[in-house]
């Protein structure tokens, strides 16, 4: 057993290092991270010790005392200078008296500040000591000091460099003599104050005349410095600290960016204790780079995922510090909110068993039968998944409005009822919220149906069939046990999607006050604190089912996933319809037609109408207007660049991460590689509008990250939800990709990075284009997250088309959104073309 | 128990022909095979008789009942057929004991003659004290093995097997051989056989269908189609075998560039192909033999020796040698060859090349 004793081989990406060496490096990250939490808190508690209401007061200071510095060197020294000696000195002792007054002001008792006043100037090296009687004023002045009208600032800026020059040191000179000439726009300027007014008021002067400007530090460094520090011994603090010279950047940077600091000390510390368990749990202590990787992604998921998530949930439980369920006693003693919970449940569930009793038999088939047009019938039917819910639920709108809805009226005319009676159907109703929620969820079902239903061996009911059975009694007692793991998983996805959609509550409930739990979030969220307090209760609620739901459909399908993928692959076994075949097309053209084709075909004749409660056919009812308005508001168009650019940058940096994902999922065995894809899964499991809302209550800057009402949060809220589409496109093709076609390449001589372009990359990437628009397309008609995250600079197209929906025009609105399904469309076709027909969505 | 009578059978999906008027009669009681390489179409001659492909042209008969033709097509159920195939196709939902008792519950047989039938099936496999399991616990060839006993549980008159062995590793293909051998004796059955290795075929078979590219090459008994393969590419399929070309000349066949000679004295004339199968050549003592080369390579591979031969101008002739016989060899050393017998079948077209029989 010769080859057991022979050193571990060297694998690629992996370097031995000395145990003892790596040990030390974590230990000193880790101390560092500590540091930094430490430093961070520290400079937290410094804030709020000396009364400065921003952390940004520190940086303003840090500001304060390069300006400080330059003003005296070029503008005051030289003034000061160019004083004969005694003058000089008798202008010092008089600065060094008014200083020891401003002081006394500031903090009270005369003897105290005499004291403070001392130790300050102690602390001062011995060439400082002159200049910072000057630059405290100039500071001090600058702030709050006498107030100088425009109009002195006019005259003053009138004056030429020498009547300048001879004017300041008059005004020095006036301080220790009130009797020394002035010239006139100085002398109108202190001629109704005496005492301790006209000191300062020459003193001000002085310190704002070097030049036209009338300023001595800049006016918005001033102002908000004084917006920063608000008290006024806090101010003689932050003074100090400029003048004193003790502010270096890294104080600087940590105070005011104490919580970034903290925030990165924890991730930091975090990173390094679990770096510790990879690295040392086969007591090898060799480092892989990949984990660098890997901690990145964790921490990019800690940060924007996970906090929010656990902040919502502990906000929920502790609204003000303390442990209490007044939240949710205030939340649910309101009925409207237990209806709006009971809405949710009821919507959800119904779509659920609706949808899988739907998109069975249709998956089936489509798949598994001889039914004409099959092909067309399944892409007809995956389409629909590309569409934007909100855009279902406009058609529906129009389509079942209770007085003028298209089908009502059709209806109406068919039963004989009279012309201008309402009904028969409701759209705005839970009923027809569950209707909407199906015809846009079944496709989900459908989707995961049918690939199980390919993935299936054939042999398995032809083995059924010569065993004696039926087609149809092979239907129930073979394929649908079969099925049955991916059925339930299918219905779970339907169930959650349904429950934490917005667009179609939105649209169909608001009107027909049918709330649901994700409208009043939203809803809640608009009310202020208190409302953002009871919205975070409802999301909670949410993310509960949401988790629940994410955890038995995992559960399912790990104890009951069979293996059925067969070695040899045979065509699928085709049931032949006989006398069924015609009645059953027909049956399915219909569901077609209703579902799809006439919500479609409203939408289209919608835009071209003038007067939407009149048919399209009358007379000066077709315009071409709505359309030719949507393509020249520069609004709209700014809001489809938005759309287009997040959706790109969300679906680009996504397969990255995703093309990262998988190769370290399916090429290494890399410990802790299972822990980012818990996270990513959890991600997408999470409803939207619970994203949003933690990202908006955590990304405010309390935390270290401040992007609120920027591109950026929405950027981040689109990838923690849609990430997953995109991974799991690249890793299920990765796994078909067997590894021997690597090893193939590099044992031919090729390096690794030559094998990923040269093999892996064309193989997988057809996967990767798919991938890239599975996470584009979602993210460029999002609206939930959108309605929350949104900013006047940052609306999106989805976000507009609501808007026109809700508050401008509904045939406008169609105009939009049949455009967005074209554009859906055309990228369908980008991608199909793209991939070779591989994919297309 | 049954007899199955193929008549003119073709089938064609689209423009491409699969099957051309295949046209046998499997006897009752006996265990056919129908072998070929892949692609050859008998798979889907076997899913024809199984009734999953219904025929372009022609007829299926169980006994006298057409189950298939052009007017009349029983489905897959109604034939009263057990079938295992090449991926076991054993349900993962359900118990080893339910799966073997599916055909019967079909069937609305009373519970206790179920569980009679079933407990002895799974007895005939080996499988008594599994009958609990759920199939995923079991080997691939236990799961082989359920199959088996479901496709013969309800006693059909048919048993269809697709490639059953080939997914199993090579000891227990040959034991399962065997197994399936023995259970089709016991039971009487008349067995169709798919498989493309020749093997098998041979250690199984009553009789042997070859199959070429949808034709029937040769029907018959295992020892026949060794020693009396109809044509070229039976010959080469079945078996090893080294062709040469040559003349016929009187008593003799004179082969292509060496110019030796082998004696003759059958009924072709004209060019011919020569197929000798390599154990049939021995090695003369002295020189006695017919033929004479210098050998070429030799592999000692322990039971045998297998040689390669240079009989002059490139053409060779492979030896497969007793290891003692031949214990003397050496590369490069003369020899002298008897040949035991040797197969000739005229040349179809002039200058053909044997090597590419198969293709």
């Amino acid at each position: 057993m010769k080859n057991l004793a022979q050193p571990r081989p060297q694998l690629k990406g992996q370097r031995d290092l000395e145990p003892v060496f790596v040990k030390t490096v974590l230990a000193v990250l880790f101390a560092l991270g500590l540091l930094m939490i430490f430093a961070g808190v520290r400079g937290i508690s410094a804030f709020n010790a000396s009364g400065y209401d921003a952390e940004a007061g520190f940086s303003y200071v840090y500001q304060m005392k390069g300006e400080l510095d330059k003003h005296y060197q070029n503008d005051l020294a030289p003034v000061l200078d160019s004083l004969e000696a005694q003058e000089q000195a008798a202008v010092s002792a008089k600065l060094d008296e008014m200083l020891l007054a401003y002081w006394t002001d500031t903090r009270g008792d005369e003897a105290a500040a005499r004291a403070e006043l001392d130790a300050f100037r102690a602390s001062l090296p011995q060439s400082g000591q002159e200049a910072c009687t000057l630059k405290l004023f100039d500071a001090a002045f600058a702030v709050d000091g006498p107030k100088v009208s425009s109009k002195l600032k006019k005259q003053l800026a009138a004056l030429d460099a020498g009547e300048r020059e001879n004017m300041r040191q008059a005004l020095l000179l006036a301080l220790v003599d009130e009797s020394a000439p002035l010239n006139e726009v100085a002398a109108a300027a202190v001629e109704d104050t005496e005492g301790v007014e006209r000191e300062r008021m020459l003193l001000q002067l002085f310190l704002i005349s070097a030049d036209e400007s009338s300023v001595s530090i800049p006016t918005e460094l001033a102002n908000n410095t004084k917006k920063a520090v608000r008290k006024d011994p806090a101010r003689l603090d932050a003074y100090k600290a400029a003048v004193s010279g003790s502010v270096s950047w890294v104080s600087q940077f940590v105070v005011s960016h104490s919580r970034t600091v903290i925030m990165l000390g924890v991730l930091l510390a975090l990173d390094i204790v679990l770096l510790a368990f990879l690295i040392g749990a086969d007591h090898s202590w060799h480092f892989d780079i990949k984990w660098l990787i890997i901690l990145l992604i964790i921490d990019f998921m800690l940060l924007f995922q996970m906090l929010p998530l656990i902040y919502l949930v502990v906000k929920a439980f502790f609204p003000e510090g303390g442990f209490t369920l007044e939240t949710f006693t205030r939340l649910y003693s309101y009925p409207m909110n237990w209806s709006a919970l009971k809405n949710t449940l009821i919507a959800a569930a119904a779509t659920m068993v609706l949808g899988t009793v739907l998109a069975f038999p249709l998956a089936w088939l489509v798949g598994r039968t001889n039914l004409y047009g099959k092909k067309f019938f399944r892409s007809l039917f995956v389409l629909t998944y590309m569409v934007p819910p909100y855009v279902g639920a406009m058609a529906w709108l129009r389509l079942l409005n209770p007085n003028v809805g298209d089908m009502n009226v059709f209806l109406r005319t068919l039963f004989g009822m009279a012309a201008d009676a309402t009904g028969p159907i409701n759209i705005y109703s839970l009923g027809g919220l569950i209707w909407v929620l199906t015809t846009f969820y079944y496709p989900y079902a459908f989707i995961t149906i049918s690939r199980a239903m390919e993935k299936m061996d054939p042999t398995l009911e032809e083995a059924s069939r010569v065993s004696g059975a039926s087609p149809l009694k092979t239907l129930f007692t073979i394929t649908l046990p079969m099925m049955t793991p991916s059925l339930i998983a299918g219905a779970l996805l339907v169930f959650v999607c349904a429950a934490s959609c917005y667009g179609i509550p939105s649209i169909i409930g608001a009107p027909g006050k049918v709330h649901t739990v994700t409208t009043r979030i939203i809803e809640y969220y608009g009310l202020g604190t208190q409302g953002l307090n009871d919205a975070t209760g409802m999301a909670v609620f949410l993310m509960i089912i949401a988790i629940l739901v994410l955890y038995i459909s995992d559960f399912v399908m790990a104890k009951r996933q069979y293996i059925t993928v067969s070695g040899k692959s045979t065509r699928p076994n085709i049931v032949d319809l006989r006398k069924w075949r015609i009645p059953l097309t027909v049956l399915v053209s219909l569901f077609a037609v209703i579902v799809i084709l006439v919500p479609f075909a409203t939408i289209l004749t919608t835009s071209f109408k003038v007067d939407v409660g009149k048919s399209l056919t009358d007379p000066g009812n077709f315009t071409f207007g709505q359309w030719t308005l949507i393509f020249s508001r520069s609004e709209t168009l700014a809001c489809l660049k938005n759309s287009l650019i997040y959706g790109a940058v969300t679906a680009t940096v996504g397969i990255v991460i995703a093309c990262v994902m998988s190769y370290l999922l399916q090429r290494t065995r890399i410990r802790g590689r299972k822990l980012p894809d818990f996270m990513i899964t959890l991600g997408s499991g999470t409803p939207s509008v619970v994203i949003a809302l933690g990202l908006i209550m955590t990304m405010k800057g309390d935390f270290g990250v401040n992007i609120y009402n920027t591109a950026y949060i929405m950027i981040v809220a689109y990838l923690i939800k849609y990430l997953m589409m995109g991974m799991r496109t690249v890793v299920s093709a990765m796994s078909q990709i067997h590894v021997s076609l690597e090893e193939c390449s590099q044992i031919s001589g090729a390096t690794w990075t030559r094998t990923m372009f040269k093999i892996t990359g064309p193989l997988i990437f057809p996967s990767i284009a798919a991938g890239w628009f599975l996470i584009f397309i979602p993210s460029f008609y999002e609206l939930s997250m959108t309605t929350l995250l949104y900013s006047n600079t940052t609306k999106t197209i989805g976000f507009q088309l609501y808007e026109y929906w809700t508050f401008t025009s509904q045939p406008q609105a169609c105009a939009m959104a049949f455009g967005i399904l074209l554009i859906v469309v055309a990228l369908n076709f980008v991608l199909n073309r793209l991939t070779k027909g591989e994919f297309s969505i | 128990m049954a007899s199955v009578v193929i008549e003119h059978v073709t089938k064609a999906f689209g423009n491409s022909v699969v099957l051309d008027d295949f046209d046998a009669v499997f006897e009752n009681g006996e265990f056919i095979t129908l072998l070929g390489p892949s692609g050859c179409g008998k798979t889907t001659m076997l899913r024809i008789i199984a009734g999953f492909e219904k025929p372009t042209k022609g007829s299926v008969k169980f006994d006298d009942k057409v189950v298939s033709s052009d007017k009349v097509f029983l489905p897959p159920e109604k034939r009263d057929i057990g079938m295992v195939f090449q991926s076991y196709a054993v349900w993962p939902h359900m118990t080893v004991a339910d799966n073997v008792a599916y055909p019967l519950t079909i069937k609305k047989v009373p519970k206790a003659t179920i569980k009679e039938k079933v407990d002895r099936v799974l007895k005939m496999v080996h499988l008594s004290q599994y009958a609990d399991r759920i199939p995923s616990q079991l080997s691939g060839g236990q799961q082989q093995r359920v199959a088996l006993a479901r496709a013969l549980v309800a006693e059909p008159a048919l048993l269809l097997l697709d490639e059953p062995l080939s997914n199993l590793d090579a000891k227990l293909r040959e034991s399962m051989r065997f197994e399936i051998k023995e259970i089709q004796k016991e039971c009487g059955i008349t067995v169709v056989y798919v498989t493309h290795d020749q093997t098998e075929a041979m250690a199984m078979s009553d009789r042997i269908v070859v199959i070429n590219r949808g034709v029937i090459q040769q029907i018959g008994a295992p020892s026949d189609i060794y020693n009396t393969p109809v044509n070229p590419f039976v010959a080469d399929f079945v078996g090893k075998i080294e062709f040469l070309s040559g003349e016929v000349k009187a008593g003799c066949i004179e082969l292509d560039g060496c110019g030796q000679r082998l004696p003759y004295e059958g009924a072709e004339k004209g060019r011919v192909i020569v197929g000798v199968r390599p154990e049939q050549v021995k090695f003369a003592s002295g020189d006695e033999g017919v033929l004479k080369g210098a050998v070429k390579s030799h592999f000692y591979l322990g039971d045998v020796n297998d040689c390669r031969i240079d009989l002059g101008a490139g053409t060779e002739l492979r030896v497969i040698a007793d290891p003692i016989e031949s214990m003397g060899v050496t590369s490069g050393k003369q020899v002298s060859l008897n040949v035991r017998s040797f197969l000739v079948y005229p040349e179809q077209e002039p200058g053909q090349d044997f090597r590419k029989i198969l293709t």
